[in-house]
Order: C-alpha cells, then sequence, then structure tokens
C-alpha cells in the first residue's frame, strides 16, 4: 500500500487546538471565580444556579473547550479526513466563550436576555462546529473504532446541546420542559456517557498505545464496547419521549436510568479497568507525570458508578452535588489535564521541530516541557478535587472556597504550562 | 504461509534491507528516528522500518523532502514503512 495522499495542509494549524487547550484553563479560571464568589451555594444541591453556573464553567468552558480543540485536531489525524474551513474553529471558541459568559451572568442573576444571547450563541457554535467535523467523521479515508467513538460523541453533543438549550429557554423568559427533572437526567445522561465518555474512550484507543507504549485494546472488544455505550445511551434518548408513567410502576425515569446501565457500566468500569490493565502492561515503564492523570482519573471513574446509584437513590443532595464534581472535575477534566500536558509538548514539536529532524539539531520533544510543570498541575488538580468532596460533605463555606483557590492554581498552573511550552522555538 | 518483505513490497525486486524496529519507542520517537535515517539515505537505497503504527503525521514531511514510500499495515496494528530517496 502506498499511501500519498496527505498533505500538511490537512493538519489544522496549531493556533487551533492550542487555543482552544487554552480555554481549557479560562475555563477552570472560571470556575474558580465561581466557587471563591459564591463558596458552598455552588456545591449545596444540584438545583441552585450557582451549582449550574459552576457544572457549567466546567462542561464548556473546560470539557467543550479542550474537546472540541482535540477533535479538529484528531479528526483528519485518525480519519484521514481533512475538517473543511479549519479556521471556522476560532468564531466557534468565541462563540462558545460568549454564549458560556451570558449563560453564567445570567444564572448568577443577570438579565434574561443574558440567556437569550447565549442560547444564539450555542445555536451558531453547535452548527459552525458540527457541520465541518461531522462531514470529516462521516467520509473517513481510514474506518476504525476511534472514529465510530467519535461519531458517536459528536451525535450525542448535538443531542445534548439541542436538550440543554430548550431547558436554557426557561431562563430567557420562555417555560421549562414540563417534565423537567427527567430532561435533567438525559441530558447529563448522554452528556457524561455519550459525549465526554465515548471521547475518551475513543482518544484513549490512540493516545494510550501512541504516547505511553501501552498494548492496544482489540478491535473485538472495542466494537463491544461501543455496541454497549450506543444500547445505553439510545434507551434513555428514548425516554424523553416516554409519558410519566408507563405502567407496572415504570417511570420515564426509572427507564432511562436502567437503560442507561450499559453505558454507565462501559464508560465508568469496563473501560478503565481495561485502560488500567493496558497501563500496567507497559513495554517501557518510563516515569511520566502525565500518566498520573489517567491513573487517577480512570480510578475515580470506578467510583462513579456507585455513587451516581446512590445520587438517583438516596434523597440526600449531597450524593448528586458529589457525583458531578467528581465526574466532571475529578474524572473527565483530570484525564484533560493529563492529556494536554502530553499532547501540547507534541503538537508545538511536530510543527515547530521535526522538519527540521536530520537537517539540524533540534530538541526532543520531553525537553520542551519539564515533568516538575506537569507534576504541580497534578498536585494542585487532586487537592482541589479531594477538598471540593470535603466541602460537600461537611457543608463548608471555607472549605469551598479553599477549592475555589486551588481550581484558579490548578488554571494558572496549566496556562503558565501550555505558554511555556508554546514559546519553545 | 507469512508474506515475505518482497510480498509486501513488490519494489524491493530481490533486495531484502534490514527492517529497523521502531515498535518499542513512544511518539514522537519513531518518527524522529525514521527523518534522522532519511536525512542520510543515498540516492535509490531503501530504508525499512516497522513502526508502532501507520505514520499518518510522517507522510507529508516524507513528501516535503522528496521521498518516496510505502506501507504494510500488520495484523498487530504495527506497520511496515519503506522509504526511498529518488535518484
Amino acid at each position: 500500500m502506498k499511501t500519498g495522499s496527505l498533505s500538511l495542509d490537512q493538519a489544522p494549524p496549531l493556533s487551533i487546538p492550542v487555543s482552544f487547550f487554552l480555554t481549557v484553563s479560562l475555563g477552570m479560571l472560571m470556575a474558580a471565580g465561581i466557587l471563591l464568589s459564591n463558596g458552598l451555594l455552588a456545591l449545596t444541591s444540584p438545583w441552585m444556579s450557582q451549582t449550574l453556573a459552576l457544572a457549567h464553567a466546567g462542561t464548556l468552558g473546560i470539557l467543550a473547550a479542550g474537546m472540541m480543540g482535540a477533535l479538529y485536531q484528531m479528526t483528519p489525524v485518525v480519519a484521514g479526513t481533512p475538517v473543511p474551513f479549519t479556521r471556522i474553529a476560532h468564531l466557534v471558541q468565541l462563540l462558545l466563550l460568549v454564549g458560556l459568559a451570558g449563560f453564567i451572568w445570567r444564572l448568577l442573576g443577570g438579565p434574561a436576555s443574558a440567556m437569550s444571547a447565549a442560547i444564539i450563541s450555542f445555536k451558531l457554535a453547535l452548527v459552525a462546529f458540527l457541520l465541518p467535523v461531522g462531514w470529516a467523521l462521516l467520509r473517513p479515508a481510514t474506518r476504525n473504532e476511534t472514529v465510530l467513538g467519535m461519531r458517536l460523541a459528536v451525535l450525542s453533543l448535538l443531542a445534548i446541546t439541542l436538550i440543554g438549550l430548550m431547558m436554557a429557554a426557561g431562563y430567557a423568559g420562555g417555560t421549562f420542559p414540563q417534565n423537567r427533572i427527567l430532561w435533567v437526567q438525559i441530558h447529563l445522561t448522554l452528556a457524561l456517557l455519550g459525549w465526554v465518555g465515548g471521547l475518551i474512550m475513543a482518544v484513549s484507543w490512540q493516545v494510550i498505545p501512541m504516547f505511553y507504549l501501552a498494548p492496544a485494546s482489540g478491535k473485538t472488544a472495542n466494537r463491544w464496547l461501543l455496541g454497549m455505550l450506543l444500547a445505553g445511551l439510545i434507551l434513555p434518548f428514548m425516554a424523553l419521549f416516554a409519558g410519566n408513567t408507563i405502567g407496572g410502576g415504570l417511570t420515564a425515569s426509572k427507564i432511562a436510568a436502567i437503560g442507561a446501565l450499559p453505558a454507565a457500566a462501559v464508560i465508568w468500569l469496563l473501560h478503565p479497568l481495561l485502560l488500567l490493565r493496558g497501563i500496567s502492561q507497559r513495554k517501557r515503564k518510563r516515569k511520566d507525570a502525565s500518566l498520573l492523570f489517567w491513573k487517577t482519573g480512570l480510578g475515580t471513574a470506578l467510583s462513579l458508578l456507585p455513587i451516581a446509584c446512590a445520587a438517583l437513590a438516596l434523597p440526600d443532595p449531597r450524593w448528586q452535588v458529589i457525583f458531578g464534581w467528581l465526574a466532571v472535575w475529578g474524572w473527565a477534566a483530570l484525564i484533560m489535564h493529563g492529556m494536554l500536558s502530553r499532547i501540547a509538548p507534541f503538537l508545538v514539536w511536530f510543527h515547530r521541530f521535526s522538519a527540521r529532524v536530520g537537517l539540524e539539531p533540534v530538541p526532543s520533544m520531553r525537553t520542551l516541557l519539564p515533568q516538575r510543570r506537569i507534576q504541580i498541575g497534578f498536585v494542585l488538580h487532586t487537592s482541589s478535587v479531594v477538598l471540593g468532596v470535603a466541602a460537600i460533605v461537611f457543608q463548608s463555606d471555607i472549605l469551598a472556597r479553599i477549592t475555589g483557590l486551588l481550581l484558579l492554581g490548578t488554571g494558572i498552573s496549566l496556562a503558565t504550562m501550555l505558554i511555556h511550552v508554546l514559546r519553545q522555538r | 504461509m507469512d508474506k515475505t518483505v518482497s510480498d509486501k513490497f513488490p519494489v524491493l525486486g530481490d533486495l531484502s534491507p534490514e527492517i529497523v524496529d521502531l515498535r518499542d519507542l513512544e511518539a514522537p520517537g519513531p518518527m524522529e528516528k525514521v527523518l534522522l535515517a532519511c536525512s542520510q539515505l543515498e540516492d535509490g537505497v531503501f530504508f525499512l522500518a516497522q513502526v508502532p503504527r501507520i505514520p499518518t503525521m510522517l507522510f507529508p514531511h516524507l513528501k516535503n523532502r522528496g521521498l518516496c514510500w510505502w506501507v504494510h499495515a500488520e495484523t498487530d496494528q504495527s506497520a511496515l514503512l519503506l522509504v526511498r530517496k529518488e535518484a
């Protein structure tokens, strides 16, 4: 086989993934600001507007920003098809930030018009992101499980954004959906398992063997995981269209919860276990601080299934808040932080130095980012996860605000780390 | 029966260059080694390496350096990469 069809034009310019990655640290600073200014109010009940603001600073400002940047970067490499009109990515980023600012402003006491503006921004961002990325993913030159997982994640993004926007209308002078609790449950299910979990799993199949020399998981196993994930997303989604009570004591909410079990088992049990086993079987067990993020994030994932069950079954709202805090900050964001500390130096090395290899001396990728910087980020991030849990359990305002400080430190640490790497020439 | 390297790359004819195993290198090690080796290639000489996966991100560099390359995907997800500098 001769493969001569790729050109440098197909890979996005460095500025695109990197600007999204820098937005991740901005999202961390936003989340820190919300925690510092609202204290425990943001960690009391999932129905408090301050909690919603904090949660969306995490899911949109941190997770969505990083995941969109990753999709722009990885789609051409993994699928072999370039994302068309890739410069629109900067507009997507701007719209995401404007939307997030309006969204948070409204939830923290701003006018309804702020939410109206946010809804318009999010709609435009969704269209500008999904059309080119979806087009590239639907006609891949290479078909593999990672592409399938990326498709599933992007499809989930479409669903959760539409559901989310319909609920956001309630804050923009409109009405909330009739069964708002069910809508939130399904929004969360598709977001955490389909969008976030699907992408983490699909990306891990590429980056863990590539960067850490862990054995690649088998195609058959990956296809089973994807099948179970898909099955566990369809039923909850269908429950959205069912009536409140189905009969025999079954409610739409229960069906959605039971239906999501296969997906939850894949994302928070099977995939972490398989990946941790793969990591333990690495060919060269070289010390790498970024791997600490993966191991800890996957460990957190293993705690999420029982905590999710407790959150659904027990009346104490702290379970729901702990679940959200750990899922967003202790699992997904931690893994993303680790990935950024490995991928950012790689991209800088690839774009700035690889073309000169063999022609003149170039630095190795490892020298672009000292391990010490990554370790500092890890300590700050994990400390904030633990302290946040303590703040929720003990309902302590002072602990909540210290958690905010640690979050601030984590955001600054990530930003300085990225800037340090970007300054290497 | 397993295919020989010549079966996988008919362009080799009767030649059987040594396979440089780069599978135990984490990214971007394999890319770095291939580019380094290719920068020292003489006209018409082949360089053959086994890399951990199909090296998509390497291809633009090979193209920019005016090198010809062929890839054979192996069943274990690794790939054989054959590079030649045109005379």
